[in-house]
This record gives C-alpha cells, sequence and structure tokens, in this order.
C-alpha cells in the first residue's frame, strides 16, 4: 500500500497497469477456478498463455468476468450463455456509443 | 418500518403457484438485471427483486410472511405481531447483520435472523445476493470457528462518481465503505470506515481502481484484500465524453461559420482558442488533438460547430435578412426539384 504524503491512498488503473493470473482474477471478481476456466474453454474471456498455470488476464478482463459471475449467479446463465450475453452486451454498448455519437454528430 | 408487499413487486397475484413465483422472477430479474437493463433505477428494481423471490421462492418464509394478512398495502407502517413467525423452521435464530445489508428493513426484521437456519443458509448462497455477500461472512465465521490455516482477506469492490474535470487533473476524494469485520464475540458486524483516495490523471469512465491492501483484513497471519474503485463520470452538461475523446458542441452565428472568426471555447482544461475555418457547415467537426482525456495516448477533443439564427425580432434585423435573401438568391432545397425554383 502506498500512501502519498498528504494521506491519501493511490491506486494503480486496473485496465492500463495490471494483468491477473487465475488465481488473482478470482479473486478479484468472486468467481471461481472452475467458472472461470469454463468460460475460457468457451472463449467468453481470453488470456494469454497456453496452461491454466500460464494464463495471464488483461486489467479489462476484471470487467467482463464480474458481469460473467453476477449474470452466471442472478439468471443461472451457463458457460455458452455467458459467452453469447458478454458478445451481445459488447455489441449493445458499441452501438449506444456510435448512436451517441450520431445524435451529437 | 414499512410493509413490503412481494407480491407487488412480482407482479403475481397471492394466489400464484410456486412455478409462477420463480417465472415472474426469473422473467423480471432478466429485464431489470443492473448488467444488462438500460432502465435508471434497475438496480434498485432488481434488489427488491431479490429480496421478494427470496421469501416467496421459499415455502416456508412464504407461509410465514402470508399469515401476516392481505390487509397492508405496499409501504404501508406495520409493526410484526408477536409470535409472528412461531413454528416455522427459520424462527428463533439469532439476528446478524450484514447478510442482506441491501434488503429492507422490513426484511431484516421479519426474516433476517434466517441465516443460521440450516436449508434457508443454502438457499441464500445460490440466491441473487448482493454483490459483497454472505460468502464473506461465512469465510471470516469459518475461520474463527478454529480454522488455523492464513486466509488472505477478500477483495472488496465500491464505486466512486467523479467530474470528467477530475480525469484532467487527478483529485482527491474521500469515500465512506462499509466492510464486514469480526467484533470481540465473534459476530460478523458491519463497520463504515472512511478512505482518502487520490484519483489519478488520466483515468477514464468504467475503469477500475485497484488500491492494495485495503479491502478485508486477512486472518492468521493472511494479508488482507484489495480494494477495487470502479470510476463513474458523472454526466457533464458541455462535454460528452467518448472513451479518451471528449466532444463539445459550439454554436457560432452564421457569418463566423462563413466568413471564419476566432472564437473562445471552453476545455476541461480551461479555455482556448479556436480558428473556425470560413466555409463552415452546421455539424462541422473540428479536433483538437491531444485535448481529450491525458495519458500515454491522449485523447482528442472534439469541437462540433452548430450554426445559430440571430432572431429576426427588429426591423434593422428583418431588413438584414431581406438584403441577404436578395444577395444570394439560394434555395436550400434546390436538389428536392432537381435545380429548378
Amino acid at each position: 500500500m502506498k500512501e502519498s504524503m498528504t494521506g491519501f491512498v493511490e491506486g494503480e488503473i486496473v485496465e492500463e497497469d495490471v494483468e491477473f493470473t487465475l488465481v488473482e482474477l478470482c479473486r478479484a471478481s468472486g468467481a471461481s477456478e472452475a467458472q472461470l476456466t469454463v468460460w475460457v474453454e468457451e472463449g467468453a474471456v481470453e488470456p494469454q498463455g497456453t496452461t491454466p498455470g500460464e494464463w495471464r488476464f488483461s486489467g479489462a478482463a476484471l470487467r467482463r468476468v464480474r458481469t460473467a459471475r453476477r449474470l452466471a449467479q442472478d439468471l443461472e446463465i451457463n458457460a455458452p450463455g455467458i459467452a453469447l450475453a458478454l458478445d451481445l452486451l459488447d455489441e449493445i454498448n458499441a452501438l449506444r456509443a456510435r448512436s451517441r455519437r450520431a445524435s451529437g454528430r | 418500518m414499512k410493509y413490503r408487499d412481494y407480491y407487488e413487486v412480482l407482479g403475481l397475484p397471492r394466489t400464484a403457484t410456486q412455478d409462477e413465483v420463480r417465472r415472474a422472477y426469473r422473467k423480471l430479474a432478466r429485464k431489470y438485471h443492473p448488467d444488462v437493463t438500460q432502465h435508471a433505477d434497475g438496480e434498485d428494481r432488481f434488489k427488491e427483486l431479490g429480496e421478494a423471490y427470496q421469501v416467496l421462492k421459499d415455502t416456508e418464509k412464504r407461509a410465514a410472511y402470508d399469515r401476516l394478512g392481505h390487509q397492508w398495502q405496499n409501504g404501508q407502517d406495520f409493526q410484526p405481531p408477536p409470535d409472528w413467525d412461531e413454528g416455522f423452521e427459520f424462527s428463533g435464530a439469532s439476528n446478524e447483520p450484514g447478510a442482506h445489508a441491501d434488503f429492507s428493513e422490513f426484511f431484516e426484521a421479519m426474516f433476517g435472523g434466517a441465516r443460521t437456519g440450516r436449508h434457508s443458509r443454502q438457499t441464500e448462497r445460490h440466491g441473487p445476493a448482493p454483490d459483497r455477500g454472505a460468502a464473506t461472512a461465512d469465510d471470516l465465521e469459518d475461520a474463527y470457528r478454529g480454522t488455523q490455516r492464513p486466509i488472505p482477506g477478500q477483495d472488496h469492490h465500491a464505486r466512486v462518481a467523479i467530474d470528467l474535470v477530475d480525469a484532467y487533473h487527478g483529485a482527491q476524494r474521500s469515500i465512506s465503505l462499509q466492510m464486514p469485520v469480526l467484533d470481540a464475540q465473534g459476530h460478523v458486524i458491519l463497520q463504515r470506515r472512511t478512505l482518502n483516495v487520490s484519483i489519478p490523471r488520466g483515468v477514464r469512465d468504467g475503469q477500475h481502481l485497484r488500491l492494495a491492501g485495503q479491502g478485508g483484513a486477512g486472518l492468521g497471519q493472511g494479508p488482507a484484500g484489495d480494494l477495487y474503485l470502479e470510476i463513474a463520470f458523472r454526466e457533464d452538461p458541455r462535454f460528452r465524453v467518448d472513451g479518451r475523446d471528449v466532444s463539445l458542441d459550439v454554436p457560432v452565428a452564421p457569418w463566423e461559420a462563413a466568413l471564419g472568426a476566432q472564437v473562445t471555447v471552453p476545455t476541461p482544461d480551461g479555455a482556448v482558442e479556436l480558428t473556425v475555418p470560413a466555409g463552415s457547415a452546421s455539424g462541422r467537426r473540428l479536433r483538437l488533438k491531444g485535448k481529450g482525456i491525458p495519458g500515454k495516448t491522449p485523447g482528442d477533443l472534439y469541437v462540433i460547430l452548430t450554426i445559430v439564427l440571430p432572431p429576426a425580432d427588429s426591423d434593422s434585423a428583418r431588413a438584414a435578412y431581406d438584403a441577404m435573401r436578395q444577395a444570394f438568391r439560394f434555395d436550400p432545397r434546390a436538389h428536392f426539384t432537381g435545380g429548378r425554383p
């Protein structure tokens, strides 16, 4: 933990400065290793590396896996459903951003 | 405390079957799930749904709830009658705060004590518990009941709202957090604490800030967990944000657009002088490179010109418009009629 001179805690921006191992991402997202492994097999999350021990997840995976965990828990969606839901959510977000740009011209 | 009409929340009659309860919950949960919904009040609705479902899906709890009678209105002042839960499995449990921190006072008073009952605890683990949930409390309890191995603290999540300008300059915020901790008797209680946080320059909407060691306390030499802060930008009246890029509508007079002009434009980083090129059409986008959100790859600031007409509300103004008409012989709809006047 870093403390700045003024007593304000400084953090790091996850999406830019952080890479997660399987264990770290599970802790940070609340997903189980079994869940996360199945989502990787389904292609819903794509780490670098070949074996689970070598997997490195980008910081941006945190948001994706947290969404996956909530959807799995709250709506009891299985792995293929999670993969589809995440892709569709990405698409909806891209469309929303595009329509915001268009309406603002 | 206020009565909660769980049937009304799920849009069901009191005669609904367990299957109907499940179907109604699933359907509404898909609609209002915070990760999916477009409704502004989605998160609150989803919590209400989860609370209603916790009670109605469990036949014991539902029977006890039904026994309160149906004369109550949602939101009506309410006190539970003495012995209202007599004879039901979940009665007599001690009331531990924290498990349903986001549920209503009504739920907490009526069903909050249920979690030490074995079967209701099972259902809770699988239910739509709030994000920071029962699992934390369970881990802590298990640890307290004699587990010797060191257990690292839980990672926690919270959200913090900042203004766009904070992303340009960085900011300092005091945020207040609730965390489950063990009291002297080994009970899980929610503790409030305030944390002073530096928001780094260049952070963007939706990103997370990791504060190492600021999460839940570890047990038996285990390290503390981390705290993740999700950054949300407050809506800005002037600037729109799209990833790193920021855009701003700038009104210009017709002569400024036609003849060119120097205008002063606000940016989150202070005002800048901008050259409007002669012959600009309405909607023209001018890019101020690198004036978006700062960072290793800074974003751009887009200025979008909107031509605003001065009102023709005086003789001299009307005369000026009339002079324009005569000077231009301009048909803005020429392409509708193939060029004929």
